[in-house]
């Protein structure tokens, strides 16, 4: 729901309101509406697939967590929301990871190179890393990977003006999309098995680990909140104060997560996903329960108010 | 000679000069600015926007999943959340710009009263319109248990009527079996326009948990998949409604066009975009342009001479399809 407040606006002699001024209006023209060209689409283990797609004025204004609402094929006319894992605003596209979970995705990993796909976005609330924790705990499960390399990749090209030091831990039950390899990285505190990790994120000079009960060689056995925990616990009181997570990926993740986060006093912005249909605010499908500032609760639309919500907030004490 | 003809698309409805005979439709747009987060999309490529369900007090809505798709249309189970009458009037109106369409009220509750009270708060702002949503499917109480019943349907337009001088329209649902006698009761309790139709209730299955999809159970049913539907529902309804000049807003299924030329020619004077911008938001420029091209192509100069032109023999409209 948008909370505008009063408005200083002119009104007429029948009392219309004649908008509220510029300043108030600074949602307005932020979603972009593309017909994207299909540059390139990846198959990966477990009907996963990682698809380019040139979309330049969704590439130019996208931010970690923000999310793309894609048309999959005209016969299926609802779009699909999901989230951005790269994007190169000088080239112009945009780089989705998904699975395929009903008939729309399927329709998109069928598209040929150099389809059409029209391109909703970017859509959403993004993260907001904060420099005074510049050590930055990133969790992504599944599907909910991307937004962190996004992330992971805006905090290396920040690097210059702070110094964060990012670890992203990843989960994942089946096999992972990209072709794990022991990490060049050492990361004080994560298990000594755990030494698999995301070669673009190593190539990055990005630490990175993975988590699964899969057996994968170099994986952490377990949740990925647990090698989290393992990590949290490591640290001394001080190093802790230095701590902000970010996380994306099932909701039974994202409430451990949040545990978690708690646990070890560490604020926690967490991504959630929900089914869509306009994507832009205007239908409140997609509204969850978010539990605002003086306590009360308030249906927040994941589209525009969210993806990104702070994890106590959704996730409260009592219900995770 | 050929004369190149500039077609108009405004539509006179009940006094009011909409500029185009798009309306988009309640609970698809928010509150009016929305939409207008999308570059290139303007809330003046629409004759009017009708503002998301209101009732008395704030309502959080339905749980999840509140939409999902379904063949060539989608379910939606929102539950009416909104702020409350006080907060929409107060604190959402004065935000809107109405130099650049007209917007009408959509009022929803559980008892005549709470209609009676809303439409009341409605009547003392700058809203064009007041829209009764007596059809929504999605709560437990009010809505379609008002809508699928003739006389409670009159009884509340008779009560809102009583305290409105603005344009009335109901909201007619298709869930009922005979939607004529609905809409002539509606009529005679003073509505002066009637919005045909609001969602087909219907429901969908996860096989893999044996649960329904929709976090209400059931859902409302919009889309493609209801255009015959509403299409046959518009055509009864104008029979009732054109020997008493009452304007339909002609709704279900519209993505392009011709659909809403369908629509028209079936009887509506206004045609109700909702989840067509979901699929295309800048569906609105498309849709106009169309009808306008239709317009010049037919030599007309008004969306007007199109209305109710339908040329249907007399037996098509019966009631057995066999």
């Amino acid at each position: 729901m948008n909370n505008p407040g009063p408005a200083a606006c002119s009104i007429d002699e029948k009392g219309r309101g004649r908008g509220a001024p510029p300043e108030r209006r600074v949602h307005r023209d932020t979603i972009f509406v593309e017909d994207g060209r299909l540059l390139s689409q990846q198959q990966y283990p477990g009907e996963q697939f990682v698809i380019r797609i040139q979309a330049p004025q969704c590439a130019a204004a996208a931010v970690p967590g923000s999310f793309a609402h894609l048309t999959c094929n005209p016969e299926r006319p609802m779009r699909r929301p999901l989230s951005l894992m790269r994007v190169d605003a000088k080239a112009g596209w945009i780089e989705i990871l998904y699975k395929i979970v009903g008939p729309g995705l399927a329709a998109l990993s069928q598209q040929p190179l150099g389809a059409t796909i029209s391109v909703l976005g970017p859509i959403g609330n993004g993260f907001s890393a904060h420099p005074e924790r510049p050590r930055t705990l990133l969790i992504g499960g599944g599907v909910g990977i991307p937004p962190m390399v996004f992330l992971a990749e805006s905090l290396k090209t920040r690097r210059a003006g702070t110094p964060w030091q990012p670890l992203v831990l990843m989960g994942s039950e089946i096999e992972f999309p990209f072709r794990a390899r022991p990490s060049q990285i050492l990361v004080p505190g994560v298990p000594n098995e755990a030494i698999a990790c995301m070669p673009l994120l190593d190539d990055w000079g990005i630490a990175s680990r993975l988590a699964s009960f899969g057996g994968f060689p170099g994986c952490f056995h377990g949740y990925v909140t647990d090698l989290a925990a393992h990590w949290l616990a490591s640290l001394d009181s001080q190093a802790l104060g230095e701590v902000e997570m970010f996380a994306c990926g099932p909701t039974p993740m994202l409430q451990a997560t949040a545990r978690v986060a708690r646990r070890f006093g560490v604020p926690c912005q967490v991504s959630l996903e929900e089914f869509m249909a306009c994507a832009v605010g205007g239908c409140a499908g997609c509204a969850v329960p978010v539990v605002q500032a003086d306590g009360s609760l308030a249906m927040k639309r994941v589209c525009v108010d969210g993806p990104v919500f702070d994890a106590n907030a959704v996730f409260p004490p009592q219900v995770s | 000679m050929h004369v190149p003809l500039n077609p108009s698309l405004a539509v006179d409805f009940c006094g009011l000069r909409l500029a185009s005979p798009l309306v988009l439709l309640s609970g698809c747009v928010g509150f009016g600015e929305e939409y207008t987060r999308v570059e290139g999309f303007s809330n003046r490529d629409a004759g009017a926007i009708v503002l998301k369900g209101t009732t008395r007090e704030p309502r959080l809505g339905n749980p999840a999943h509140r939409v999902y798709e379904t063949p060539m249309g989608m379910l939606n189970a929102i539950g009416l959340q909104n702020p409350g009458a006080d907060y929409v009037i107060d604190r959402i109106l004065p935000t809107l710009d109405f130099t650049e369409t007209a917007f009408f009220a959509n009022v929803c509750g559980s008892t005549i009263e709470d209609y009676v009270e809303v439409t009341r708060r409605f009547d003392a702002s700058p809203i064009d319109a007041i829209e009764l949503n007596i059809s929504c499917p999605n709560i437990k109480e009010g809505g379609v248990q008002f809508g699928n019943s003739p006389d409670m349907s009159a009884r509340v337009v008779e009560a809102c009527r009583r305290v409105t001088r603005k344009p009335l329209i109901t909201k007619l649902s298709p869930n009922q079996t005979d939607i004529r006698e609905n809409a002539r009761r509606c009529i005679e309790a003073g509505s002066d326009a009637l919005a045909v139709i609001n969602t087909v209730m219907g429901m969908a299955i996860d096989v893999k948990t044996r649960k329904p999809v929709i976090g209400n159970i059931q859902g409302g049913l919009s889309g493609p998949a209801i255009k015959p539907i509403a299409l046959l529902k518009v055509m009864q309804v104008a029979e009732v409604a054109r020997p008493h000049n009452v304007p339909i807003i002609g709704q279900g299924g519209i993505c392009g066009a011709d659909d809403a030329l369908e629509f028209i020619i079936a009887g509506a004077t206004a045609v109700g975009v909702g989840t067509a911008l979901f699929y295309e938001p800048h569906c609105c420029k498309r849709i106009n342009d169309g009808i306008a091209a239709y317009l010049a192509a037919n030599r007309m100069e008004s969306v007007g001479e199109l209305i109710g032109s339908l040329d249907a023999p007399k037996k098509s409209v019966q009631a057995c399809a066999c």
